[in-house]
């Protein structure tokens, strides 16, 4: 999920309301039998009014509905891939993994009161068959099937070995009612303003300033959830979210606040916290189909000239970890790194190696510091960044530094967002600042594969979904081809390892950061949050359907 | 009567103007919608929805030109303002609504309170001249109006909404509590608008100042005040119907233009007080070429200031006998 991250226009300005006291104190008895209440107020700038459309399958809306309201067959962790049957009651994968099928959850009613069935899953997976705007996880590229056999189970036929892709068709695909989304003419462009769900609370009511979401009592997990409201304002800007929530009005944040420490925890240092666990890289895309980047030793030379740490320090006020060159995010995924090829190469900022590295390529260094191939042409980029992103900016800003300092010229080209998306996914660029925008999965295999497979790229001046640089490998190909047929984890394990090996040594992408999932929550009226002891589901409130879990754990102190 | 006849055909001819300028300037614009939904279905959609697409968005149909134009005149009278591009599948119509009724609440209020506050001190201070009031509102004002908004805005947030939590932090009403007619929700309204309402009125009140009480000190100096003196009438008789009355007209015809850019909005106001407003929708609808939206927007602002400098050619007419006269 792509996440907005501007500073607001006097952020600084706004910092110095903490000279304010930190407030109140709390009775701390732990309540032993969490009783039924409480109104919980979510903090998440979404840029816009709420349009009050609860489509599950529509991208620019289903935050407000897929989790909450309508849910997956399986939950499935986006940090640890530690699955829990959720609609489904279990599951089951044929020898050759090309058959799924699950056992739907009996007893599950609607909130209009209707009976849940098998022939809802089925009615959900061919209604996003049928309109593939409505497909946001793409899983009929890999699904064949879904039918309903006798026994009442959910069939899912594949076109290959598709394993891993059960992450998008159980975990990250809504479940709708087909008694009432069989009646929409046009599911694409209906606007749904009566939702009705399976999920633990129901809309109660929505403006474009608040949506508030009431308990359902006769959720299928008996005496979930535990909270009775969860309030849920629209945020235009920064500023406004991160005040809201300073001030306690708010109690669970997704924001990015400048100054954390100062702005947020200090107001209540007892109960104000934070926790930003890593959830997808940020990388420096080469446009590896044009010159000097189709050049494996220009590509290192790149790798070994940023200083990671610096970015972090400077660029994300240390808040987004540094990244590394395997592509594995840390500490997220620690066990699937592979720590001892990537000490061999020790990708850290070091401009010896880098000089080194260009002048066996045949660069040297030209009168102005910057080098220069045999013909003259310097080694000069333009990188392409989101002049709304501030963090990205300076982030850019730090690299165009580290770069110069080796010798090599970087130009950024702040854009407008919708200008830049269509610059990155047409393969309009030479350097390119960010992240991918398909969500990232459980585990590391989700986004290197969006990364590095060219199956999810496109011709240069099409729309590529993945693999924006237009890299290709057949060799890396293969080894997701491996893994999606596999369901052994060690196997897995030594596939991820084997992609690695390419990261470091072809550097197809140089991951400089890590994005965060941004998550505050203060413990003054409410338990139960998720931690990083206890990290039972990704914890930003625009993870789905992850907020829902969080939603059913935290309840209010007595 | 003809004076009155002559404005309004000159009103429906620009409003029929304004609305051709807006269905032809999207035409010639660079840029597609169909083009952009692509891109932000990340190519998930085959060419056969995108054509579809671009038919509800009302380009690449097969009509002619004239069709087009027939059918957006007529479309544009039953209020069906197309679908948005930025909130898609969202008619225009219904995000517009959804805004509106609080910009125009908040923006029309507070301009109002401006113009007859402004207009008022600037009588007085010309009336006493050099007086008390002369000397310190008309200056504290401009200074004031030259300030940068949103640094007054959160200024003003962080005294009274963080630091003293005298007022809310942002929203037009409580968040738990719904539309509804009661006195409780208008004192929501009341409570929430207060602060943004407060500083568009001290940012906007400078000028209302600084033109009224220098056209009333011209004013005071003409003749018919010095026989209304001489007639021995009240002072504050002279001042609100003999120089008042005449001094206020140059400023009438500025109020109605501002009354009309109303409905443009205060972007900055809604962004530092999360006003759900129009003004951040017209501006997100620029940044994401969102052309249904933006015209639709423009167009209500367009109309409303025709609308609004009609009423103030009225108002003239009834204000000053002279113009009624000519013909």
């Amino acid at each position: 999920m792509r996440r907005h991250r501007r500073v607001g226009l006097l952020a600084t300005l706004a910092a110095l309301a903490l000279f304010g006291s930190a407030c109140g104190t709390s009775s701390n008895n732990n309540g032993n039998q969490p009783a039924i209440g409480g109104t919980l107020t979510i903090d998440n700038e979404s840029g816009a009014l709420w349009q009050c459309d609860f489509n599950p399958y529509n991208g620019s809306v289903n935050g407000q509905s897929f989790g909450v309201l309508y849910e997956p067959l399986v939950y499935d962790n986006l940090l640890n891939d530690k699955k829990t049957n959720w609609l489904a009651s279990d599951y089951t994968w044929s020898s050759d993994s090309k058959t799924l099928t699950f056992t739907i959850r009996s007893g599950v009613k609607w909130t209009d009161g209707q009976p849940f069935s098998a022939d809802d899953v089925v009615f959900s997976f061919n209604l996003i068959k049928q309109h593939s705007e409505l497909d946001l996880q793409s899983v009929w590229q890999v699904l064949d099937s879904v039918t309903k056999d006798s026994s009442g189970k959910v069939v899912m036929t594949f076109k290959q070995s598709a394993v891993p892709n059960f992450y998008q068709i159980a975990g990250q695909t809504a479940i709708v009612p087909q008694h009432i989304w069989s009646a929409f003419k046009d599911p694409v462009s209906q606007v749904v303003k009566d939702p009705v769900g399976t999920g633990p609370f129901t809309m109660s009511q929505c403006t474009g300033q608040n949506i508030t979401f009431t308990r359902n009592p006769n959720y299928w997990q008996t005496g979930l959830p535990r909270l009775q409201t969860v309030t849920y304002p629209a945020f235009l800007d920064n500023d406004p979210a991160n005040a809201f929530l300073a001030t306690g009005q708010a109690q669970w944040g997704g924001q990015f606040i400048p100054n954390i420490d100062t702005y947020y925890v200090a107001r209540d240092p007892q109960n104000n916290k934070y926790w930003f666990p890593p959830i997808n890289n940020i990388n420096i895309w080469f446009n590896t189909t044009i010159a000097p980047f189709n050049n494996k030793a220009v590509r290192q030379a790149i790798a070994y000239s940023i200083d990671r740490d610096s970015v972090s320090k400077k660029g994300e006020y240390g808040y987004e970890p540094p990244g590394n060159q395997t592509g594995v995010l840390s500490p997220t995924f620690d066990s699937w790194i592979d720590k001892a090829q990537a000490d061999k190469y020790g990708y850290k900022f070091d401009p010896t190696k880098a000089a080194a590295l260009l002048q066996q390529a045949g660069y040297t260094k030209g009168s102005s510091g910057i080098y220069q191939d045999a013909s003259g042409k310097k080694l000069s980029f333009t990188i392409i960044d989101i002049a709304g992103y501030t963090d990205w900016v300076a982030s850019v800003q730090v690299i165009q530094d580290n770069l110069k300092q080796v010798g090599i010229e970087l130009k950024a080209q702040n854009l407008e967002s919708n200008a830049y998306f269509d610059k990155l996914f047409t393969g309009n660029f030479q350097l390119a600042y960010g992240s991918l925008d398909t969500s990232p999965g459980p585990t590391p295999y989700y986004e290197l594969r969006n990364t590095l497979h060219s199956g999810t790229t496109a011709a240069i001046g099409q729309t590529a979904a993945g693999d924006y640089g237009r890299y290709k490998n057949p060799a890396v190909d293969t080894l997701f081809d491996q893994f999606g047929a596999t369901t052994d984890s060690a196997k897995q394990h030594d596939l991820i390892k084997q992609v690695e090996a390419i990261m470091l040594e072809d550097v197809p992408v140089i991951p400089v950061t890590e994005g965060v999932a941004w998550y505050q929550y203060s413990t003054k009226d409410f338990a139960g949050w998720p931690t990083p002891a206890d990290p039972y589901a990704a914890p930003a409130p625009w993870n789905l359907p992850d907020w829902e879990v969080t939603l059913l754990h935290v309840y209010k102190k007595s | 009567m003809s004076y009155i006849a002559r404005r309004l055909e000159f009103f429906v001819i620009t409003v029929w103007a304004a609305l051709t300028i807006n269905f032809i300037l999207p035409r010639i614009m660079p840029g597609n919608p169909g083009q952009a939904m692509l891109v932000r279905f990340h190519g998930r959609v085959s060419p056969q929805t995108i054509k579809a697409l671009e038919v509800a968005f009302g380009i690449n149909n097969n009509e002619s030109i004239f069709q087009q134009y027939f059918e957006y005149l007529g479309n544009t009278l039953r209020g069906d303002f197309g679908t948005s591009l930025t909130f898609f599948p969202a008619p225009v119509g219904d995000i517009v609504k959804q805004g509106l009724p609080w910009t125009l609440g908040l923006v029309g209020m507070a301009t109002i309170i401006a113009f007859a506050l402004g207009t008022l001190i600037g009588m007085l201070s010309a009336w006493r001249r050099g007086g008390f009031l002369d000397a310190i509102l008309p200056p504290a004002f401009i200074v004031i109006s030259a300030f940068p908004y949103f640094w007054l805005g959160l200024l003003v947030l962080l005294v009274f909404a963080i630091t003293l939590g005298w007022f809310p932090l942002g929203f037009a009403y409580d968040l738990s509590s719904s539309i509804n007619l009661s006195w409780d929700f208008a004192g929501q309204v009341a409570w929430h608008g207060f602060l943004p309402a407060l500083t568009i009125v001290i940012t906007s009140i400078g000028g209302w100042i600084l033109t009224m009480r220098n056209t009333m000190i011209t004013t005071l100096a003409e003749d018919y005040v010095k026989m209304a003196r001489a007639k021995g009438l009240s002072p504050v008789r002279i001042m609100f119907m003999y120089a008042g009355r005449n001094a206020i007209l140059p400023n009438l015809t500025g109020f109605a233009m501002s009354l009309g850019f109303v409905i443009s909005g205060a972007i900055l106001v809604e962004i530092v007080f999360n006003y759900p407003g129009v003004g951040f929708t017209l501006l997100q609808a620029v940044h994401s070429e969102d052309f249904a939206l933006m015209q639709t927007l423009f167009l209500l602002i367009t109309i409303a200031v025709l609308v609004a400098v009609l009423a103030a050619d009225f108002l003239t007419a009834w204000l000053d006998p002279r113009t009624r006269e000519q013909a």
